[in-house]
Parts: structure tokens; C-alpha cells; sequence
């Protein structure tokens, strides 16, 4: 009894990937049948068209950039507020394009892609998948600067490291796990997002979700269910990959 | 020799030193008594290069320091925690300033074996810093900072976070070391005890002035140190 609360929510997280599992293989299954009445693997055959590996590359491409760009350029900046005296009053543009959902942001910048010929363009999807991942390292890498790393970086000096040294022997290695764990967290927000990708990206940059929206428009349940499928792999891969790092507390 | 001469600081209108000047010469420890708040660690920064000076002079050996970023000045900070590098270990950490300064590996190794026998380590050298004790960590601080042969010391209550016993071993530590190596120190505190055992110097800082004694007993006899209220004390319990 005392396990049931634990089987419940493991049942929670598992049924949505069960259900694309089946669904992914399932023949003719329609409502109200609870079990397909047949498997299939004519939904996976459709893998080998090129729309679906040109999508897979297209989302893996824009959140590992988005995520590495965001990742870089996020813990600079924070390294610079955690220096500055005005801090707070920084950091509190980084909460800025919070202030809105990403599909209203993006509907409000897309006058501006627009002029600028980003909008239905790769770089268009990118500028705008950054726009709100780079407040998010910033935010996240903000807290990261507390008192003791600015002490240890400090301490590196007077012994003699200048700042490419402080970088490349010191803040950079002690905040590995840091910067791990928030280039996994945007690569997910990237990979997943489907709002201001298809927004900005006008239906013509076909991200993996921008393709299981299509298809569970065009009522395709197989197909969408082999798209979730695919969604779901490179972040269950992260996981498994970063499984020793992500279980370790993040400390310096 | 360390030579200050009337730094000020301000922290806008309010004034953390005024006109603080001290001689520091080779070999010699200067305990800086002072209670929290007192400026003791601006000053300590000043001196590393770590904060400006609104005025006011650092020279060591007659150089002029000021214009000198932090990892010219060969003034090493030592924080009340020990801040190892978590991603080096023993070995690394105290290897970290010779590797910087691309000191030949042989070299490097004979030094660094010697420092660790010295602060008894060796059996310590491969071990990651979250495996250490607190006194284990404040020693690998230690080394760190005085295998580069710094001119000076700079210690900010480097003891402050130990328990009791470990404190007093590591004063003994220091104590020894400083002596045997020539060390040229800037101690801050605001231990009474641990200003008078870890000084061959003494000076108290209050309200961003710093007051110099010739002596041992000039030092104690001052009121505003607090000692002969605390000699006092002990007498009447």
C-alpha cells in the first residue's frame, strides 16, 4: 500500500510515452477501441523520406546552438553583473521577456523579423529561440556568481593568474557542471518549443513539433505519435549521458 | 618591505580609511586587531590590488604598486575559507601558482613534494579538497600561497571558520612557518589572543584609523585594544 503513491506517479510520466510507443506501431486504431486491432511499422517507413530527417536536423541543429550560444554568452554576462555594482537593476531586464508567453512575444517581434527578412528563416527561429534563452542563462548563471566563487576568482589573481588564466583554470572547470546543466536546460526548451518556432519560423522552418502539430492537424495519429517518438530520444539521451553529473549537487 | 602611505577610502559618503600608513619590513608579521566593520578587510584588498585607492601610496621594495593589477603585485590574499580549486586536487592546488608562472615540471615537482612534507599532506597529495578537514584545507591554502614565495601575505582572519583546536594547531603552523620561511605577513583579526600570538607587529584599526605600536606592551597597555580589560577578567574569575 505504502507503494501505491509511487506507482501512481510513475504510471503518471509513463503513460504519455506508452501511449506513443503504441501508437506509434498501432494499425487502424480508432476510437472508441482500447488496443489497436494491429501492429504496423508502415508509420516508422516513413522515417526514410527526407522531410523527416531534414526536421530532426533542423530541431537538433537549433538547440544545440540555441543551447550553446544561450549557455556562452549567458554566463558571461552574468559574470559581468556579478562585478557590477548596479546589479539587480541589470538583471532585471533579463526578466523582461518573461512578461509576456513566447507565442504573444513572438507575434510582437515578428513586424521586426519581418522587416528584417528573418521571419520563415533559420536564423529568424534562432534569433528568436535566443531572445528568450539568453535572459534565461543569465538569470540561471546569476545565482551561480555568489560570494564564494567571486572570492575564488579574486584569490586567483593575487596568485598570480591573470584573466585568461581565471577563465580557462578556474571559472570555467569549477563551473562545469553549472554550465552543463543549463546547456541541457535550453537545449530542451529549444528542442520542444513549437510557439515562437512556428510564429517566427511562418510554418516553413519544419521543426520536429512544428511536424507533429502538421500531422495531428492532418489527423495522422501514427505519424505524430513517430514524431513524439523522436522527440522524445535526444533528451532521453541527455539524460542517460548526464545521469552521474545530474544526480550530483551542483556546488563549487 | 611593505610600505603604505595615507591610503583613504570612501564607500560614498562613507569614509572606511583615513590616512592609513605602516611599514612592514621582511620577515615580519603585522597583527591588525579591529573589530567587524572596521575596514580591516578594505585595507587588506587595497594592498592586493583586489580594491582602489581614492588616495594614498603602496610601495613594495620602494615600487610603486598602485597601477598594478592584482596578479603583478606578488600579494597573495587569504580568505577566512580556504576557496581550494574543487576541480584540482591536493597536489594541483598547490602546484596552481608555480604551473602559472610555466615553471620547469621537474622543478615543480621537487617544490611541490617539499612543501607537502612540510605541511604534512603527503598522504593527503591525490585527494580531492571536499575530502579534507577544515585544517587540512586551510593548510593546502597555505601552501598554495607560499610556494610562489609572495613578498607578502595578506590574511584576512585566515582562521576564523576553524574549531578551537584546530585554530590553535594551525596558529602553531603558521607561527613556525612564518619564521622559518621569512614570511612577511599582514594578519587581520579580531581575536585578541590570536593578534598577540600571531604578531612580531601590532596595530589596531578603529573607524577607519589605524593605530601603530612600538611594542608588545604599548599595544597591550592601550585601552582601546581591549587586552587589559580582558587580562582583567580572567584575574577576577
Amino acid at each position: 500500500m505504502r507503494r501505491l503513491p509511487f506507482i501512481a506517479l510513475v504510471l503518471l510520466f509513463a503513460l504519455p510515452f506508452v501511449y506513443f510507443g503504441v501508437a506509434a506501431f498501432a494499425d487502424q486504431w480508432r476510437f472508441p477501441a482500447l488496443w489497436p486491432p494491429g501492429w504496423t511499422l508502415q508509420h516508422w517507413a516513413a522515417l526514410g523520406g527526407g522531410q523527416w530527417g531534414q526536421s530532426a536536423g533542423l530541431s537538433l541543429s537549433l538547440a544545440l546552438l540555441t543551447g550553446g550560444i544561450a549557455t556562452a554568452l549567458g554566463f558571461w554576462t552574468a559574470h559581468g553583473l556579478s562585478q557590477s555594482k548596479h546589479a539587480r537593476r541589470w538583471l532585471l531586464w533579463a526578466y523582461f521577456p518573461y512578461a509576456f508567453s513566447p507565442v504573444i512575444y513572438a507575434h510582437g517581434l515578428k513586424f521586426f523579423f519581418n522587416s528584417a527578412q528573418l521571419a520563415g528563416q533559420f536564423p529568424g527561429v534562432l534569433l528568436g529561440q535566443l531572445i528568450l534563452c539568453y535572459p534565461f542563462a543569465v538569470l540561471f548563471f546569476f545565482s551561480h556568481f555568489d560570494q564564494r566563487l567571486r572570492e575564488m576568482e579574486a584569490l586567483s589573481y593575487t596568485l598570480g593568474a591573470g584573466p585568461r588564466a581565471v577563465w580557462w583554470r578556474v571559472l570555467l572547470p569549477v563551473s562545469r557542471p553549472a554550465l552543463l546543466l543549463c546547456f541541457f536546460q535550453i537545449f530542451l526548451i529549444s528542442w520542444f518549443d513549437y510557439g515562437l518556432s512556428s510564429v517566427i519560423g511562418l510554418g516553413q522552418v519544419r521543426t520536429l513539433t512544428v511536424a507533429v502539430y502538421q500531422y495531428i492537424m492532418e489527423a495522422n495519429a501514427g505519424l505524430a505519435a513517430v514524431s513524439a517518438c523522436l522527440l522524445c530520444l535526444p533528451p532521453l539521451v541527455l539524460l542517460w549521458v548526464n545521469q552521474g553529473f545530474l544526480q550530483k549537487k551542483v556546488e563549487i | 618591505m611593505l610600505q603604505i602611505n595615507n591610503i583613504n577610502k570612501a564607500f560614498g559618503t562613507t569614509r572606511v580609511l583615513q590616512n592609513i600608513s605602516l611599514e612592514l619590513p621582511k620577515g615580519e608579521t603585522l597583527a591588525v586587531l579591529g573589530r567587524s566593520g572596521c575596514g580591516k578587510t578594505t585595507l587588506l584588498k587595497i594592498i592586493a590590488g583586489l580594491l582602489p585607492a581614492d588616495a594614498g601610496e603602496i610601495l613594495q621594495n620602494d615600487q610603486r604598486q598602485n597601477e598594478l593589477p592584482p596578479q603583478r603585485r606578488n600579494a597573495v590574499y587569504l580568505y577566512q575559507e580556504a576557496l581550494l580549486f574543487p576541480h584540482l586536487n591536493v597536489w594541483e592546488n598547490i602546484a596552481f601558482g608555480l604551473r602559472l608562472r610555466k615553471t620547469p615540471e621537474n622543478e615543480l615537482k621537487n617544490r611541490v613534494e617539499a612543501l607537502l612534507v612540510h605541511l604534512g599532506l603527503q598522504a593527503e597529495a591525490r585527494r580531492m579538497p571536499q575530502a579534507l578537514s577544515g585544517g587540512q584545507k586551510q593548510r593546502v591554502a597555505f601552501g598554495r600561497a607560499i610556494i610562489i614565495e609572495p613578498q607578502v601575505l595578506l590574511l584576512d582572519e585566515p582562521f576564523g571558520a576553524l574549531d578551537p583546536e584546530t585554530r590553535s594547531q594551525m596558529q602553531d603552523f603558521y607561527q613556525k612557518t612564518a619564521e622559518q620561511l621569512q614570511l612577511s605577513a599582514v594578519f587581520v583579526t579580531h581575536d585578541l589572543k590570536e593578534a598577540l600570538r600571531m604578531g612580531t607587529r601590532w596595530a589596531y584599526l578603529d573607524q577607519g584609523q589605524l593605530q601603530t605600536y612600538p611594542t608588545r606592551e604599548a599595544f597591550v597597555r592601550d585601552p582601546k585594544t581591549g587586552i587589559e580589560q580582558e587580562i582583567e577578567f580572567w584575574k577576577n574569575v
